[in-house]
């Protein structure tokens, strides 16, 4: 980041003659050509079916080009919230997402903070294994852990019955199932999170801390009066992340694995919109539950940038 | 490949501006398929036993290429998709263009077939005396599965009744009669209790909780209900007959004769021996005779009644639909839709995938399913439902899939919870009713 | 003191030893499951008694998994590299021209960030097969071309960018074009590159999108094929996890090289 910007040779030499333009070009040109593959892609993939996706959730429409769409009004929005797996869908939102703070956020401060004595060179291996499960695909993930937690086969419950703890149905078991999902979520971050933290503890001026400790502190206070305040933001920009995309994670998780079951155990708003909207290629259903994402979403959102602004503000 | 794909693109563009208008709309008179030809044709088949690995698959493609053996004018392109997934590819693909000729689609998706996919009634495509020398020999109850408003649209290709496996191993270490099975869920649910006393094995799992709903109607039609009213204009999940059968489950359940099991696992304790009894699709039988080998004695029973109301097994499975509007490619699949449900079709799908015969004149047959028959007993229950079977009904309009969806959410609620039953299934019934088709 | 503070070394290398194992024996137990003879799936020796290829034919026999493994590469070279193109020019005008038009340009990017992919999913597939290329790898890469991410991450970087150097160069008479290439590129090496590996990452690791728009097993991406062995009981565990190692080992393998720059891209977007 600090190298010094090397400065290639021939613009010293380059006559201003040379890129003079001949005839006057608006102002706006350049930059709007600059602009354009970037939001020709995004105005055509992302703008446009959002626009399509708000306009097709007021109708009731198979998609096929030989039935004409039919206006319903809110119909599709009336049906989607009168489901009666809704409020389990939006408690279990809740439950996803404050069951992985800790896992996102409060147990990789722990682990930084009590590995903050130097670990030497080791340090840079175990930066590099824990790493590791976040370049894994979610997909991957999923089907290592259905092996890794099987009932019958699975090296967890053998490990388990091992110990004499008769075989657990992780992923079956209502009373277990969303925790399960929720283990497996976290577990593809929470290096990750300890390495955003310790990387923010590197960057703590170590005088502070010397100063502290000469003046007789111990180590938690160290930790307490001087580490986690200076590493604040760290831990409210992955509070922000986890309550924003904290139910989007176990998407993937939920898709693969349970589908929503044991008995609505797992199903969280993302899940249930998308397998009303998308069991089959139902337009109203399906973009009605789109957009009621969107609308989640933005709350969420909203909620985020509240947050992470009054932090800057105390930061400030 | 960019350049293709400009070309293409190009194409596409040009020949309109709209994606409705580009294609042209089926033409409204009957249109029969073209008279036989060696002219060269390819089909595509949209299959879901093609999607599942094993025997299943291995069955399909041996038959496939048997049909196209002998006419190598003729090219199927076997199209695999999972059971759960092919309606929606299906849709998805019409949309792109890409019209299925042949299409193997689950009865539970027939209304919504008909109304939305544009398909001709068989008997209006096929040459009558064709029809009628094809499906002489067919079971007329079987004929029927894929008819709606009396017209076949679709014919009825893989399909099962429930059975009732039970494990007789178990059975006798409990003290049970394993040659007299359970023939009412009373009967069945003390042979569970006792089975559970005594061997501390899970008693029944009744599989009716999946997103297919044949087994769970069968089961309602048992005790006088329906899910759906026979004008198909009204839902009916939440009135007495249907309210009565999911009492009796929840009966099991807190009697504890009800296996505490995801469906998904239902399979699996049965076959590896912690299961006494298990209703569920009769397909499973071969899997259950490998599992059993060596280990227990696996039996098969009919459906159980409600006291002395006779059973009324329902079925599972598909139709062979055909797609196709070019009456080339009409003929080519017609001619791969009889091969598959051929007398040697149907000897290929019973003995190997373990689905039921169309043909009842084969089962004794030497030439066809003789030997099979007599080496698996086991069959004979299956095939004495055959004859008495009854549809299972597909909701009606666009929103049937949400309305089966709440069916089994409110089902699953019902049984498994500890609210009131008849109001759990009436709001859940006038929810659905809510999202019937208005005309 | 010293003996303090080699109990707290020691705790130190404890727990980092102990969230280690979690981390990488998951994956472990894919490798070994995946090396096991099909008669010893079930097996819980730590190591694969009699290893064997078995599963790895089975699945190169099942699919083209190798087809797969080049397509998924070409897939996420194409997009990376459209990706980092497109948010070059785009964070070069937001950096060089501001007003109020680039200020609410700006905000519509971000509003991206808030789109869940499942909203666009169903007219984003209606536009591919209106354009004709469903199950072409070009559905995979065109619809992708352009990151809201990529611009911002880019932007942010340009902004830290020296304004005199531009103005020397454009006094100098360099256009856009020249100065981007000359000047920016070479100096944004080290963001370009940790950007270029999360663009990468992110494509390779892809899932519901192919899932919608490929069709046949030549034109599919690595994750599809690991799909095809998902039977719903998931009972082929050997091929399952062979699989699961095919579609993790490339990524693994660029990891083991690239480690250093990978955890610092992470991190680096992750402190913005």
């Amino acid at each position: 980041m600090t190298d010094a910007v090397r400065l290639p040779a021939p613009f010293a030499r380059a006559t201003a003659e040379a890129a003079a333009p001949v005839y006057r070009v608006p102002a706006w040109v350049a930059p709007a050509l600059f602009l354009l593959p970037a939001f020709a892609t995004l105005g055509l993939w992302i703008y446009w079916p959002l626009i399509e996706a708000l306009r097709l959730s007021f109708y009731e429409w198979n998609l096929l080009p030989t039935a004409a769409p039919v206006y319903v009004g809110l119909d599709n929005y009336r049906n989607l919230l009168a489901l009666a797996e809704l409020r389990t869908a939006a408690w279990n939102t809740v439950v996803y997402t404050l069951g992985l703070l800790p896992l996102t956020v409060a147990l990789p401060l722990l682990i930084a903070l009590m590995t903050r004595e130097a670990v030497g060179r080791a340090g840079a291996v175990y930066r590099a294994i824990i790493f590791v499960p976040m370049i894994i695909a979610p997909v991957v993930v999923a089907v290592v852990w259905r092996w890794l937690l099987n009932p019958d086969h699975g090296i967890v419950n053998k490990l388990l019955g091992g110990l004499g703890v008769p075989s657990l149905r992780f992923l079956q078991d209502p009373d277990t199932a969303i925790w399960t999902i929720i283990f497996i979520t976290g577990w593809k971050l929470v290096g990750f999170s300890t390495l955003l933290f310790a990387a923010a503890m590197t960057n703590i001026d170590q005088s502070l801390v010397e100063a502290a400790r000469i003046d007789g502190a111990s180590e938690s206070q160290i930790a307490r009066r001087i580490v986690v305040p200076l590493v604040a933001p760290t831990g409210i920009f992955l509070t922000v992340l986890t309550v924003l995309h904290g139910a989007q994670w176990s998407f993937v998780y939920i898709n693969v694995l349970t589908q929503g079951g044991p008995r609505h155990a797992t199903t969280n708003l993302y899940y249930l919109l998308w397998e009303y909207g998308f069991g089959t290629f139902a337009i109203g259903w399906s973009t009605a539950a789109g957009m009621l994402l969107f609308a989640a979403f933005a709350v969420f959102a909203a909620i985020g940038l509240w947050a992470m602004r009054r932090t800057d503000r105390h930061a400030h | 490949m960019t350049h293709e794909i400009s070309r293409r693109t190009a194409l596409s563009l040009g020949a309109s501006s709209l994606a409705a208008s580009a294609f042209a709309p089926a033409p409204s008179f009957a249109q029969r398929i073209a008279p036989p030809s060696s002219a060269p044709v390819s089909i595509t088949y949209y299959n879901y036993n093609l999607a599942s690995a094993g025997i299943g698959s291995e069955a399909t493609k041996e038959l496939i290429a048997e049909f196209t053996a002998p006419q190598p004018n003729i090219k199927v392109e076997g199209v695999p998709v999972s059971s759960g997934q092919i309606l929606a590819r299906v849709q998805a693909d019409l949309v792109a263009g890409r019209t299925p000729d042949v299409a193997q689609l689950v009865f539970s998706d027939l209304d919504f077939v008909v109304r939305n996919l544009g398909v001709k009634p068989m008997t209006d495509i096929v040459p009558p005396e064709e029809w009628a020398a094809h499906t002489g020999g067919m079971v007329p109850a079987g004929l029927n599965l894929g008819a709606l408003d009396g017209k076949v649209y679709g014919l009825a290709y893989v399909f099962s009744t429930p059975v009732l496996f039970y494990n007789a191993t178990l059975f006798k270490q409990a003290g049970l009669d394993p040659d007299m099975p359970p023939a009412t869920w009373a009967a069945v649910k003390e042979a569970a209790l006792k089975l559970r006393a005594a061997t501390a094995k899970n008693g029944v799992y009744p599989g009716v909780y999946s997103e297919f709903d044949w087994l769970l109607q069968g089961l309602f039609l048992s005790n006088g209900g329906r899910a759906l009213s026979e004008d198909r204009r009204r839902v009916t999940f939440g009135e007495s007959g249907a309210v009565g059968a999911i009492e009796m489950l929840r009966d099991l359940v807190k009697s504890g004769a009800h296996a505490k099991l995801a469906e998904s696992e239902s399979g699996d304790a049965f076959m590896s021996g912690n299961l006494g009894m298990i209703l569920t699709t009769s397909v499973y039988q071969r899997a259950f005779l490998n599992a059993a080998k060596d280990k227990f004695e696996l039996r098969a029973a009919k459906m159980p009644s409600f006291g002395d109301k006779p059973a009324r097994p329902t079925n599972s499975g598909s139709a062979l639909f055909i797609l196709s509007k070019d009456p080339v490619k009409q003929r080519a699949a017609w001619e791969l839709v009889k091969y598959m449900t051929s007398k040697r079709g149907y000897t290929v799908i019973t003995s190997k995938i373990g689905y039921l015969p169309l043909r009842l004149d084969i089962v004794d047959d030497p030439q066809y399913l003789g030997a099979w028959t007599r080496e698996n007993p086991m069959v004979r229950p299956n095939l004495e439902q055959l004859t008495r079977l009854n549809q299972w009904v597909a909701f009606p309009g666009s929103n049937y899939r949400q309305i089966a969806r709440i069916q089994i959410a409110a089902v699953n609620e019902a049984v498994f919870g500890d609210g009131d039953i008849a109001k759990i299934m009436r709001e859940a019934q006038e929810r659905a009713q809510a999202l019937m088709p208005r005309a | 003191m010293r003996i303090e503070s080699r109990a707290a070394a020691l705790r130190s290398h404890t727990l980092l030893t102990v969230l280690s194992l979690l981390s990488v024996l998951p994956l472990y137990w894919m490798l070994v499951t995946a090396l096991r003879a099909p008669n010893e799936i079930f097996s819980t020796t730590p190591w694969p008694q009699n290893p064997s290829l078995d599963n790895f034919a089975y699945i190169l026999g099942g699919v083209p998994i190798l087809r797969m493994l080049w397509n998924t590469a070409i897939v996420a070279t194409l997009t990376t590299i459209a990706q980092l193109i497109t948010a070059l020019l785009a964070a070069y005008a937001f950096a060089r021209w501001k007003n109020k038009w680039s200020q609410a340009l700006f905000a519509l990017l971000t509003v991206t960030w808030l789109i869940p992919a499942q909203v666009v999913m169903v007219p984003g597939y209606l536009l591919v097969t209106r354009f004709d290329m469903l199950d072409t790898l070009a559905a995979l890469v065109v619809p992708h071309a352009a990151s809201a991410f990529a611009i911002i991450m880019l932007y942010q970087a340009l902004r830290a960018f020296p304004d005199e150097l531009i103005e020397a160069a454009v006094i100098d008479g360099a256009g856009h074009l020249r100065i981007l290439r000359s000047l920016i590129v070479p100096n944004l090496k080290p963001a370009l590159a940790s950007l270029a590996i999360l663009l990468f990452i992110t494509s390779w690791n892809d899932y519901f999108w192919p899932l919608l728009v490929t069709r046949s097993q030549d034109s599919a991406v690595i994750q599809i094929g690991l799909q095809m062995f998902m039977t719903q009981e998931g009972n082929q565990w050997g091929p399952l996890m062979a699989a699961a190692s095919v579609a993790s080992l490339p990524l693994l393998a660029l990891y083991v090289v690239l480690q250093k720059q990978i955890v610092d891209s992470f991190l680096r977007s992750g402190l913005k």
